[in-house]
């Protein structure tokens, strides 16, 4: 489904990942793991088009997509849920739904019905539901981390990248979130997932990639990586709470 | 300075200084004059400008405001240019003063309105107030004289050289301070500058005196230089050529006003003059073509990316040598080209010529061996020891906003040494808390006490000195500014140096300057940054800018610290070093409130813990007994964590 081969990307003159090769395939969640500037949100970001690589490529669904504007990709079907949230904070929750599935509306993606995805995203966020009409800049941290999400599936995409959905919540809304990513993978929906709580992201994940430095360290099925003692020790340690 | 930069520096003057026995048209001395007296009002519009962030249309205004000063002392009083240069420095400052008031209130579009609406009154003011000003008829006026001796033109030129260098080095001094990286912070983070004790009021009307001063200056110049004032020269289109000239020539740089002035004084007379025209349009063709070449081969550019400017630039070429007269496109051509430079070189041209030869800058291990860390302890131990053991006290916030009651009668004791814990749900007023604490918001009822003093009232920047330092939720960096120039940001409170001290480099100032740049230096080797210190912030991962908005916060040697979820977006090993760094923190005698959701920092640190919900008090106490307490389980820890 996506495919990144020997990426290279960073930022002016700080050359973050050193060419970086990973796989997502169809209906599977991938995440990768690694410590703070290893290059996780870089990745991220090179993939939908918000920063342009400097070498290596990227497909999604067999098209190359590198170097492309992040709105065309994201007419590819590639959605982006960013680190920080980014919801479009003067704008009523149901807007913000509906501006995800804006490729939808122009004809650019396959129409599908959006009032019915519009319903369900709703209901896989009660919380939302309660406060469609209330501006997203007046929702709490958490309830903004959901509308992000919920905003990146109401693009229908072919891949969602969700990045830090966990941050800066409460543990009961932490619990939450990976019980949403849980729900979402049974409905099918393919993830590239970056997480600070890297057990929790390897027990929902199906694969895992451990980004050091702009590399890959170590890759393989995450049951694997989690019993592995290297990764353990270094990135799951004390990490959970 | 290099002295690869210095020896440029000598030859520029040099070249300047000899143009006039060069060249004995006055047409050209007066051009290079001219050139020289608007980079003088750039030199300080760019203050504004490049380092605050600020727009500024009132500019024409000011430098009409020093050409009038000049007039009217020449005119009415017949005083000399050792009374008329301090005048118009000093009565246009005056007027910077009134500019600056409406830039404490607006910004953006808003703000270059009302500035626009400022420089026309100030051209109309002129304009009617005849008894003074002589109205439309304007002022006639003689080269200067200078120890009895009369200027003719090219003394005049040396004199305009002189002060323009005077200028340049000022200025450049200035914004390489702390003055500077004051001006630098408000255009970063407006919220931060306050809080960490840099007041953005004071600042931004410091930013507009100092500009307006430099603008009064070179107003000044331009009467003598021209001879005769009018109240038409100082009009709208004379400030947008400015400000089109900083952003042209490249902002928060002094070469980039010199491109600038260069270009604006330039490039209308060029364009008066169609075989210059056609010379000029065939060099620049060919050097976009050859940089369109060299940044495709190099990888920088697209083959897309560069066509239009080479076909624009070839089209511009073709274009000259059909015409036969100019007269009548010069305002387009004009247009063209500003739109052209605006468009493709947002950084100015200074800017581009920068990134296209790729400057090498000097490896990290050698400027932090000119810097040099400081000797000892660079985090400050915090003051007042052993004063009352209870640091903080609020009693009864109320946070009202609307209908909301974002805090409902909420009571905080924070003892002297501890490390205080505030959790709860997202939403439930743990970050307004701290905005109460810093003076960010103005509580609706209750009252803050901070050693013993009232908080409530008082502005963020008087706050954070008396000792309450913190960092945000929402990382609030000076994202244009270099990790180092962050934290000595924060140490602008250990300079007690004024204008004066930073223009002359007084012992005194290069003392405070230098111990604060060591000290900006240990305070990121304290949270182990000090490899990334010449780096620009927005290009730190967002774990480590959360590390380093640590670092600046200690560099207002707090009592109390504010930590607004430091751990936020941290992976396992990462939140071990700082853990070990709250640690030391607190070592240092510093008492610190620590909003955080990871449990594990919360339960590992925290002698004391408060619960917010919907913005009341639900628990408090040990970390053990509040995690067993059934409210805060069902509220904020609900059952099975994820793990």
């Amino acid at each position: 489904m996506l495919t990144i081969n020997n990426l290279s990307a960073g930022y002016g003159k700080v050359q973050v990942l050193h060419g970086i090769s990973i796989d997502v395939p169809k209906g599977k969640v991938v995440t990768l793991i690694g410590s703070n500037g290893a290059g996780k949100t870089t990745t991220m970001r090179a993939i939908s088009g918000m920063i342009a690589p400097t070498g290596g490529d990227i497909s999604l669904n067999g098209k190359r997509i590198e170097g492309k504007e992040s709105y065309d990709i994201a007419k590819l079907g590639l959605a982006h849920s960013p680190e920080g949230r980014r919801v479009f904070a003067t704008m009523t929750v149901t807007d913000n739904l509906i501006l995800g599935a804006f490729p939808r509306l122009t004809g650019s993606r396959p129409k599908g019905d959006v009032a019915a995805d519009l319903d369900r995203a709703l209901d896989l966020f009660p919380r939302l539901k309660e406060r469609r009409t209330q501006l997203a800049g007046t929702l709490s941290g958490g309830e903004q981390q959901m509308l992000a999400m919920a905003r990146a599936t109401m693009l229908n995409p072919d891949v969602v990248l969700l990045d830090e959905p966990s941050m800066g919540l409460a543990p009961i809304l932490v619990t939450e979130v990976f019980k949403i990513i849980e729900r979402l993978k049974s409905q099918g929906v393919t993830m590239l997932l970056v997480e600070q709580f890297a057990a929790a992201a390897l027990a929902v994940a199906d694969y895992g990639y451990v980004l050091e430095n702009g590399r890959i360290s170590v890759h393989g099925p995450a049951a694997k990586l989690r019993d592995d003692p290297a990764v353990k020790a270094a990135y799951l340690g004390g990490g959970g709470h | 300075m290099k002295r690869s930069h210095l020896l440029l520096a000598v030859i520029g003057i040099a070249a300047l200084a000899l143009f006039p026995v060069g060249f004995h048209n006055p047409y050209y001395i007066h051009l290079v004059e001219t050139i020289m007296i608007y980079a003088i009002v750039l030199f300080g519009l760019d203050i504004v400008v490049g380092y605050t962030g600020q727009v500024s249309l009132g500019h024409a205004g000011l430098f009409g405001v020093g050409a009038y000063t000049v007039g009217v002392l020449v005119f009415k009083l017949g005083a000399s240019i050792w009374l008329t240069v301090p005048a118009a420095i000093l009565i246009t400052a005056g007027f910077g003063a009134l500019l600056a008031l409406p830039a404490l209130r607006v910004s953006g579009p808003y703000l270059a309105m009302v500035t626009l609406a400022f420089g026309t009154i100030i051209q109309i003011l002129i304009n009617e107030m005849s008894f003074l000003t002589e109205g439309p008829l304007g002022i006639k006026l003689e080269k200067p004289e200078l120890f009895g001796h009369k200027l003719d033109d090219r003394e005049f030129y040396w004199v305009v050289l002189v002060l323009m260098v005077l200028a340049l080095i000022v200025v450049h001094r200035i914004l390489r301070s702390h003055l500077g990286r004051a001006f630098e912070a408000l255009r970063g983070s407006p919220v931060a500058s306050d809080c960490m004790g840099v007041s953005v009021y004071r600042y931004k009307v410091y930013a507009f005196v100092i500009s307006a001063g430099f603008a009064g200056l070179a107003g000044n110049l331009y009467a003598y230089s021209e001879q005769y004032i009018s109240p038409n020269t100082y009009n709208f289109e004379l400030t947008v050529l400015f400000l089109l000239a900083v952003i042209m020539g490249g902002r928060k740089s002094r070469i980039g006003s010199l491109v600038g002035a260069t270009i604006i004084v330039l490039l209308p007379k060029l364009l008066d003059d169609i075989e210059m025209f056609r010379y000029v349009s065939v060099a620049l063709a060919v050097l976009v073509a050859v940089s369109a070449v060299v940044g495709i081969r190099r990888g920088k550019s697209t083959a897309q990316q560069m066509a239009i400017p080479v076909v624009g630039t070839l089209l511009l070429a073709g274009l000259s040598f059909k015409l036969q007269s100019m007269t009548d496109w010069r305002l387009s051509i004009f247009g063209v080209i500003t739109l052209f430079v605006v468009y493709y070189l947002q950084d100015g041209i200074v800017g581009f010529v920068r990134n296209a030869l790729n400057l090498k800058q000097t490896s990290v291990a050698d400027q932090q061996a000119a810097i040099g860390v400081v000797k000892g302890d660079a985090v400050g131990t915090a003051a007042g020891a052993n004063a009352a053991p209870e640091l903080l006290k609020a009693s009864g916030v109320l946070m009202q906003f609307g209908g909301l009651k974002a805090l409902n009668n909420v009571d905080l004791v924070i003892k002297r040494g501890s490390i205080h814990g505030l959790i709860g749900p997202n939403g439930s007023g743990k970050s307004t808390m701290m905005n109460v604490l810093t003076g960010i918001y103005q509580p609706t009822a209750g009252s803050v006490a901070f050693a013993g003093q009232s908080v409530v009232g008082r502005t963020s920047s008087d706050i954070a000195l008396s000792g309450i330092a913190r960092t945000f939720q929402n990382v609030q960096l000076f994202g244009e500014m270099t990790a180092l120039q962050n934290v000595q940001v924060g140490l602008h409170h250990t300079f007690a140096s004024n204008l004066l001290d930073v223009a002359l480099r007084t012992p005194r100032y290069k003392r405070e300057s230098a111990h604060a740049a060591s000290r900006a230096l240990g305070l990121l080797q304290f949270v182990g940054l000090s490899d990334l210190a010449f780096e620009e912030a927005r290009n730190l991962p967002y774990g480590k800018q959360r590390l380093l908005e640590i670092a600046r916060a200690l560099a207002l040697d707090p009592q109390l610290l504010l930590l607004d979820e430091p751990a936020a977006g941290l992976t396992a090993p990462d939140i071990k070093e700082l853990i070990a760094i709250i640690r030391k923190i607190r070592e240092h005698g510093v008492t610190l409130i620590l909003i955080e959701h990871h449990m594990d920092v919360v339960m590992n640190l925290c002698d004391t813990v408060s619960v917010l919900d919907f913005g009341q008090k639900i628990a408090e106490g040990k970390p053990a007994q509040v995690q067993a307490d059934e409210k805060v389980i069902e509220a904020y820890l609900g059952g099975t964590v994820a793990e």
